[in-house]
């Protein structure tokens, strides 16, 4: 058809001003798919984070409650002092979780699976690792503290043995054992140097209430705490934490009542949806009023807020150019229909009709359009990798930033590598299991472009509507008068 | 057979008061193979005419009757590339096109099928005294007389029944002038077209088979 032989004669012919509409479309096409491919690959990254992230449900001190019920009354000091008396003994009773009340919780068709950890403390003949604080500050699931030389913790199944896991804690002797009935155990290398340990010796701890009650274990690996916060105190949390299973707690537990033992159950939710329903379910089911169910929903959301401010700033971005874009092509085409006001005059009085006039201004709008957008959106996917990666990384810049100067308000300064840093804040943000997401591969895929489409086209719209209604209005008798 | 009619045609501006028209009861007829000259002063009403039967203004009151139909009810842009041809005094040929391709432009917008666009054109030009090394050339680069020539071809690229033109030589020198009156008038005598020239040029009237004075025809105050 003649018409758009004549729209691509005319871009030809009119290079200069089809040019400078071609770069701003450049640079819309190239910021706005650089905005898009960030946006996209990070609702992707989240989602993906979050799909291999489970929801997890722990039972926690419920603080709120307990603070309520422990205000003393107005006007009797004793009655207060006696009130606090019967709470924490209540509290004491209630914070009692045993293996059956788990798995009551854990029956429930809002979890997939659970598992658990049981702490106690213990003495033994074993010289304890003077410089570490773990045993001694035990830090139990409900912040209960102990005073005896070791901690011994059980695992329910390695699915709790988070440490191991997320590679703080590393095995550099023998292995993690995989009967969790036995009794076996592994021990920080610290503590093995200290009383010249080694895989297969045996080890025996006492009750510090009752010396009758032992238990020996068999180590069946040694590992190494790489927890990175720590290198830069003088403490390292776990050298005289023995790490076990399970049964061997609730076994050496059940001889003594008065041993106090910290339950830390986790629940595997079937979805973030259910949290709400599965916390009044385990209220129904009798969890005391002084606990409540905590989840790691905070921290997901702690590990993906990088991205998800980067992709504010992507948003931000690709609204203001798009906004400023259509202007800046709304008001050139305007300026070119009135260059081209003449050739509108003539075409008409030769008996070219409006709407193909229209079509021919617009055809060469949308050439040059396409032209461009397919040239932006190869520029966008070139630099949409290391300017999202660069925003990322100020992102993350900005974050350490804040945990430093949070460090340096507890006299530790701001020192440590990045890695420190970012375990740092993480645990700063009660997160210490979860990786912060420190790298976005912005792709420019097929849905970017599609989107680029939509964004060209209502361009194209906006920047021809200039056309079309100078089109319709101009009178070409008007338009040749002022000519001649 | 008359093949345009004027009866009782009337024209004012939108913006005029009530009685300040620019023509008032004009009647006047064309027959085809005929060259009709309208003649008058400056402001006297003669391109607003023209504008009225090409089409390009229609809020008139009368009639213009073309084959004896009310050229107000007709496709007015579909009469324009299909029924007249229209020649103005300064050609409005497109500055950005070459002289074969204004030509073709107007086949084209007339939708012309079936015919080799480039082989005619390049007749039309030789039709009106063009040579064809200037075909390829801008249009910016004819002299005015080449370019009144084209705008005389382009008009005739659609083989129209009128040739309206529009103090088609008033740019023009004594020669040029008459050369392209000796083709408008071929036009008519041989090619039995109706041609209608706009103008204040004696010459012109001399040569014209009918007269038309809008001084004596044009009933406004």
């Amino acid at each position: 058809m003649y018409i758009f032989k004549n729209a691509w004669k005319n871009i030809i012919r009119n290079k200069g001003r089809n040019i400078l509409i071609g770069i701003i479309f450049i640079v819309i096409a190239a910021s706005a798919s650089i905005s898009l491919a960030i946006r996209n690959s990070a609702n992707s990254l989240i989602n993906s984070y979050k799909e291999s992230t489970d929801t997890t449900a722990t039972i926690t001190v419920n603080r709120d409650n307990m603070r309520q019920n422990m205000t003393p009354p107005s006007d009797s000091g004793e009655d207060s002092e006696s009130n606090i008396e019967k709470i924490s003994s209540e509290f004491k009773e209630a914070s009692k979780i045993s293996s059956d009340d788990i798995k009551n919780y854990a029956d429930s068709k809002y979890v997939k699976s659970y598992y658990y950890s049981m702490s106690v403390g213990v003495d033994s003949d074993l010289t304890k690792v003077e410089s570490s604080s773990g045993n001694e500050i035990g830090r139990g699931p409900h912040g209960m503290e102990s005073s005896t030389d070791f901690t011994l913790t059980g695992y329910s199944s390695i699915d709790g043995m988070t440490n191991f896991i997320n590679g703080t804690y590393k095995i550099t002797s023998g292995e993690v054992f995989s009967d969790f009935e036995g009794n076996y155990a592994i021990i920080n290398s610290e503590l093995a140097t200290q009383n010249n340990l080694k895989v297969g010796d045996s080890i025996t701890f006492t009750d510090p209430n009752n010396s009758e009650n032992t238990v020996t274990l068999e180590i069946t690996g040694i590992y190494e705490d790489n927890d990175s916060t720590q290198k830069m105190s003088m403490f390292t949390s776990s050298a005289n934490t023995i790490i076990t299973n399970t049964k061997v707690v609730e076994d050496f537990s059940s001889k003594d009542d008065d041993l106090k033992v910290n339950t830390n159950p986790t629940f595997v939710l079937t979805s973030e949806k259910v949290l709400d329903k599965f916390s009044s379910e385990l209220t129904s089911k009798g969890l005391s009023e002084y606990l409540t169910v905590s989840s790691n929903l905070d921290q997901v959301e702690s590990a993906t807020s990088t991205i998800l401010n980067v992709k504010g700033f992507a948003t931000t971005f690709l609204i203001i150019t798009l906004i400023i874009g259509a202007i800046v092509l709304f008001v050139i085409n305007m300026i070119n229909i009135r260059e081209r006001k003449y050739e509108i005059g003539v075409l008409r009085t030769i008996g070219m009709k409006k709407s193909l006039l229209c079509l021919q201004f617009i055809s060469e709008i949308i050439i040059v359009s396409v032209a461009a957008l397919l040239i932006g959106a190869g520029i966008g996917a070139a630099s949409s990798v290391p300017v999202a990666n660069s925003l990322l990384q100020n992102e993350i810049t900005s974050s350490e930033e804040k945990v430093n100067e949070i460090s340096s308000n507890f006299g530790h300064g701001p020192g440590g590598d990045r890695e420190s840093s970012n375990m740092k804040f993480n645990k700063m943000s009660g997160n210490p299991n979860f990786k912060k997401i420190d790298n976005i591969n912005a792709l420019v895929n097929f849905k970017v472009l599609l989107e680029l489409l939509g964004i060209g086209l209502v361009l194209t719209i906006i920047s021809s509507a200039s056309s079309m209604i100078a089109i319709q209005r101009f009178s070409p008798l008007t338009i040749l008068k002022e000519r001649s | 057979m008359n093949l345009l009619k004027l009866d009782n045609l009337s024209y004012r501006y939108s913006d005029a008061l009530e009685d300040e028209y620019v023509l008032k009861n004009i009647n006047m007829s064309f027959e085809k193979g005929k060259v009709y000259a309208i003649k008058g002063k400056s402001g006297s009403g003669k391109t607003t005419l023209l504008s009225l039967i090409s089409g390009l203004e229609k809020n008139y009151e009368g009639k213009i009757l073309y084959a004896d139909e009310e050229l107000s009810k007709m496709d007015l842009d579909k009469y324009r590339n299909t029924d007249v041809g229209i020649v103005f005094q300064s050609y409005n040929l497109l500055p950005s096109y070459t002289a074969l391709e204004n030509i073709i432009l107007s086949m084209d917008i007339n939708n012309s099928k079936n015919i080799d666009k480039r082989k005619k054109a390049l007749e039309l030009m030789k039709q009106v005294g063009l040579k064809e090394e200037q075909a390829d050339r801008m249009v910016l680069r004819l002299s005015g007389g080449e370019q009144q020539r084209i705008a005389i071809a382009r008009s005739l690229s659609y083989n129209p029944k009128i040739i309206l033109a529009d103090e088609p030589t008033g740019n023009l020198d004594k020669d040029t002038e008459n050369q392209i009156l000796n083709i408008l008038i071929s036009l008519a005598h041989d090619d039995d077209k109706c041609v209608i020239i706009v103008t204040h040029s004696e010459n012109v009237c001399n040569r014209a088979d009918v007269v038309y004075d809008l001084k004596k025809i044009n009933g406004r105050k």
